[in-house]
C-alpha cells in the first residue's frame, strides 16, 4: 500500500510502539517474579513504587522510543519525496497498536464514568459532614464502607455503620490511612495501570499490579501509623471493625477501600500488631537516586538523539516498513 | 513446556496445601520447588513440595518446563479464572442434584462466612492482647 508521507510515519510509529512494546512486556513478564522477590525486601512505599514502575515501564518506554528514536529519525532521514511502498507485517503491527490503545483508553474511560457515577451516586445519597478536618460523605445501609473514591479530588465515603462502631481512636487511624491514600495519588495510579496496555495474557504484569495493589496498603498502613504503636493498634482494630460489616466489594475502580476485598486482612493485622516492621513515615526517594535517575534518563535520551543512533534507527525502519 | 490434560481436575479435589502453593504461583509467578518452599507460611520438606506441585501438574492446574536440572512450575489459570471457575463448579455442582435444596445452599454460604468470622474473632483476640501489652506500665 502507498500512503503520503505523514500517514507512512504515523503507521510506522504505531506499528513501532507495538513492537517494542511487546519485546518490553515479555521481559518485564520474564522479570515479574525476581521484582516482586526485591519488592518482598524493601519497605512497602518503595515496593510499591518500584512495582508501579515496572508495570508501566513497557508503555513509558516504548512511547519514549517512538518519540525520541523513531520520529527523529524519520523526519530527519526519510526524504519528503520518497514513494515507498507499507508492507503487511508492519500494517498488521499498526492495527494492532491501534487496538491495544483503544482497549486500554476504552478501559480507562469505562473507569472514569463509573466512577463519576458512583460519586454521583453517594452524593444523592450521603450526606456530607466533616471528620477530623476531612470531608466525607456519610450514607446509611452501606455495610464496611470506607473508602475513597475518585481520582483527582478524591471523597470520602463512610457508612454510618462504621461510623457508630469505630472508637475515635480507630476512625482516626482509618481517616489517616485513607489520607496517605489521598497524598500519595494512588487512585491516580490506578487509573493509570488501567490505561497501561496490555499485550500479553501471561500473569506477571498481572502479579505486578496486585504486588502494587498489596504494597499500597501496607505504605497507607505505614504512613497512617507513623511508628506510633498505640495507632498501629487502633488501626488493626478499625480493619476488623470494618470486615465485620462486611468487606464491600469496590464499587468503582477508582477507588480505594480501608479493606478493600478482606484477602490480606490477617496480613496486614499481623503487621499492624508486629509493630517493629512499621514507622514509615511519607519517605520519598532521595535527592542523590532522584539526580541519578534524571541523570541517566538525560544521558540515553541525549544518546538516543545522536546522529549514529537515528542512522540505525532509519535502517530499521526501513526494514520494518517492507 | 508440557501440559497433562486440557481441562484440569475438578477444584474440589484441591487440599490446603495446594490452594497455598497456588496462591504462591500466582503471587509470585513461574517458581522451583526451592522457591515455593521458601515461600510457604510453615516449614515442610522439600520432597513435600515437590509432590504437591507435582499432583496439581498432573491435575492440570499448574504447566511445567525444565531449567537447567529443576522444573519451573506456573499456573495455567489467572486468580480470577480460578476464582469464578470455584464458584460456578460449587454451585453449578450442588445444582444439577435430583433434588436441590435452596436451604442447604444458604446454609454453605453461611458456614463459609462463619468460618471468617472465626478468623475476625482471633484477630481481635490478638488486638486485645497487644492492648494490654501496650497498658502496661513501662510500656509506651
Amino acid at each position: 500500500m502507498i500512503l503520503p508521507y505523514l500517514v507512512r510515519l504515523t503507521v510506522l510509529s504505531l506499528a513501532c510502539f507495538f513492537l517494542v512494546h511487546v519485546v518490553l512486556a515479555v521481559a518485564m513478564n520474564w522479570l515479574a517474579p525476581w521484582l516482586l522477590r526485591v519488592a518482598e525486601r524493601r519497605r512497602p512505599g518503595s515496593a510499591a513504587r518500584l512495582l508501579l514502575a515496572a508495570r508501566l515501564f513497557p508503555s513509558v518506554a516504548s512511547v519514549l522510543v517512538v518519540a525520541c528514536v523513531c520520529v527523529p529519525s524519520y523526519l530527519w532521514l526519510e526524504p519528503e519525496a520518497t514513494v515507498e511502498r507499507v508492507g503487511v507485517v508492519c500494517l498488521a503491527a499498526a492495527l494492532l497498536s491501534v487496538a491495544i490503545w483503544v482497549v486500554s483508553a476504552g478501559r480507562g474511560l469505562r473507569a472514569i464514568i463509573l466512577s463519576g457515577h458512583y460519586l454521583r451516586r453517594c452524593r444523592e445519597l450521603g450526606r456530607e459532614t466533616r471528620l477530623a478536618g476531612e470531608k466525607a460523605r456519610v450514607i446509611d445501609g452501606a455495610g464496611g464502607l470506607f473508602a475513597l473514591a475518585g481520582i483527582l479530588r478524591p471523597h470520602l465515603v463512610i457508612s454510618r455503620e462504621v461510623l457508630q462502631n469505630l472508637s475515635a481512636l480507630e476512625l482516626e487511624a482509618a481517616l489517616l490511612h485513607e489520607r496517605a491514600h489521598f497524598t500519595s495519588r494512588d487512585n491516580l495510579k490506578r487509573l493509570l495501570l488501567l490505561l497501561a496496555p496490555h499485550v500479553l495474557p501471561g500473569v506477571g504484569l498481572q502479579s505486578l499490579e496486585r504486588g502494587w495493589a498489596k504494597y499500597t496498603e501496607w505504605a497507607a498502613d505505614d504512613r497512617a501509623v507513623a511508628g506510633d504503636p498505640g495507632r498501629s493498634v487502633s488501626l488493626a482494630a478499625a480493619l476488623v471493625q470494618v470486615a465485620r460489616l462486611g468487606v464491600n466489594m469496590e464499587a468503582s475502580p477508582l477507588m480505594t477501600s480501608l479493606v478493600a476485598d478482606g484477602r490480606d486482612l490477617e496480613a496486614r493485622v499481623n503487621r499492624l500488631l508486629g509493630a517493629a516492621q512499621c514507622g514509615e513515615i511519607t519517605r520519598q526517594g532521595t535527592p542523590a537516586f532522584i539526580a541519578a535517575s534524571l541523570l541517566g534518563a538525560g544521558t540515553l535520551l541525549v544518546a538516543s538523539m545522536g546522529p549514529t543512533t537515528l542512522q540505525a534507527a532509519h535502517r530499521l525502519l526501513e526494514h520494518l516498513i517492507r | 513446556m508440557q501440559a497433562v490434560d486440557d481441562k484440569p481436575a475438578g477444584l474440589a479435589s484441591l487440599g490446603h496445601l495446594e490452594i497455598a502453593v497456588m496462591e504462591i504461583l500466582w503471587e509470585h509467578g513461574e517458581s522451583n520447588v526451592h522457591q515455593v518452599a521458601q515461600r510457604l507460611e510453615r516449614p515442610l520438606a522439600y520432597t513435600t513440595v515437590m509432590t504437591t506441585l507435582d499432583r496439581l501438574y498432573k491435575k492440570g492446574w499448574l504447566e511445567r518446563r525444565k531449567s537447567e536440572r529443576a522444573y519451573l512450575y506456573s499456573t495455567r489459570q489467572s486468580r480470577e479464572a480460578w476464582e469464578h471457575q470455584a464458584a460456578e463448579d460449587f454451585v453449578t455442582g450442588y445444582l444439577v442434584r435430583p433434588h436441590p435444596a435452596g436451604e442447604l445452599l444458604i446454609s454453605c454460604l453461611v458456614d463459609a462466612v462463619g468460618q471468617n468470622a472465626k478468623l475476625l474473632d482471633e484477630l481481635e483476640k490478638k488486638i486485645r492482647l497487644k492492648r494490654k501489652e501496650l497498658d502496661r506500665p513501662g510500656k509506651s
